[in-house]
C-alpha cells in the first residue's frame, strides 16, 4: 500500500502544465499542484490501486481549482452551437487557397498558428478550457472527463465542440494581426 | 455533399478522439480515404489537435516542485 503513492510522482508534469493553463500563472500553478498532492496524500487510502491514478489526481486538482474560484463564479457563455468546429479550414478555403495541394502541417507552420496556442487556450472561458485541456492535451476519454469534472458526457461534447471552434477562431485572429502588434501584446 | 459526407462530418470529432465503436471508426476511415474534401478537413483537425498538445507539453514542472513531490512521496508513513 505504502509504495503506491510514489507512482503519483510521474504525473507532476501533466498536472503542472494543466494547472498553468487553468491559473495562467506559474506561481499559482505550482501552488495548485502542491495542494493537489497534499490532498492526494491525505486521501491516498481511498485510491484503489490499479485504477486510473492520473484521472484521480486530475479530479482532485479540478475540484481544488473550482473551490478556489468560488468567490468569482464563472458564468457559462450562452449556448449557440456552431455548425462545425473546423473554423480555420473554412477560413483558409474562403481565401481560395488550393488546400488539396497543401499539407496541413505546412499551412499551420507558415501561418503561425502555433505561435500563440497557449495564450489562445488561456483566453477560453473556463468550462470550455478545462474540457479542451483534458481531451486535447491530456488525452482523457470523454467518459473520463465527465467523471473528472462531474458533468454529463453530452456536456463534455458540447463544451469540446464550442471550445475547439473558439480556440481556432482565436488562433486565426492572432495570426491575422500584424507581427509588430503581436510582439507588443505578447511581451507585456 | 453526399449523405456519407454529412454523416462523416457529424462524427468527425468523435472519430478524431477515437470515441466511436470499431465498426463506426472503420466506416468513417473508409469515407475519409475515398473522399478527398472530407479527408482534408480531417487532416487539418488532426494537425491542429496535435499542435495544441505539442505546444502545451513544453511546460514541465519546475525542479523545486518535482523535488517537493518526491519528498512527499518518500515520507509516506503508512506502514502496517
Amino acid at each position: 500500500m505504502s509504495g503506491d503513492f510514489s507512482g503519483f510522482e510521474q504525473h507532476v508534469d501533466a498536472l503542472y502544465r494543466s494547472a498553468l493553463r487553468l491559473t495562467r500563472k506559474p506561481e499559482d500553478a505550482q501552488d495548485l499542484v502542491q495542494e493537489t498532492y497534499l490532498r492526494a496524500f491525505r486521501y491516498r487510502n481511498r485510491f484503489t490501486p490499479g485504477t486510473n491514478e492520473k484521472a484521480w489526481l486530475f479530479t482532485i486538482m479540478t475540484n481544488a481549482f473550482r473551490n478556489r474560484g468560488r468567490q468569482h463564479r464563472v458564468i457559462e457563455e450562452p449556448i449557440d452551437e456552431p455548425a462545425n468546429d473546423h473554423y480555420i479550414y473554412d477560413q483558409l478555403r474562403r481565401e481560395g487557397l488550393p488546400l488539396h495541394l497543401m499539407s496541413p502541417e505546412q499551412v499551420i507552420v507558415d501561418r503561425g498558428f502555433g505561435d500563440e496556442v497557449k495564450r489562445a487556450l488561456e483566453d477560453l472561458p473556463l468550462p470550455m478550457r478545462m474540457v479542451v485541456v483534458l481531451v486535447d492535451v491530456e488525452e482523457f476519454s470523454y467518459k473520463e472527463v465527465a467523471a473528472i469534472l462531474g458533468i454529463k458526457i453530452g456536456t463534455v461534447m458540447s463544451r469540446l465542440h464550442r471550445g475547439r471552434r473558439a480556440l481556432q477562431k482565436r488562433l486565426w485572429d492572432y495570426a491575422e494581426r500584424p507581427r509588430s502588434s503581436r510582439v507588443a501584446v505578447g511581451s507585456s | 455533399m453526399s449523405k456519407d459526407c454529412d454523416s462523416t462530418m457529424d462524427r468527425l470529432s468523435l472519430y478524431l478522439d477515437r470515441e466511436l465503436s470499431e465498426p463506426e471508426m472503420r466506416q468513417v476511415r473508409v469515407h475519409l480515404d475515398d473522399c478527398p474534401p472530407c479527408g482534408k478537413i480531417f487532416d487539418f483537425q488532426a494537425e491542429l489537435k496535435r499542435l495544441v498538445r505539442k505546444e502545451c507539453c513544453t511546460d514541465d514542472a519546475p525542479t523545486r516542485l518535482r523535488e517537493w513531490v518526491r519528498k512527499l512521496a518518500a515520507q509516506d508513513p503508512i506502514q502496517p
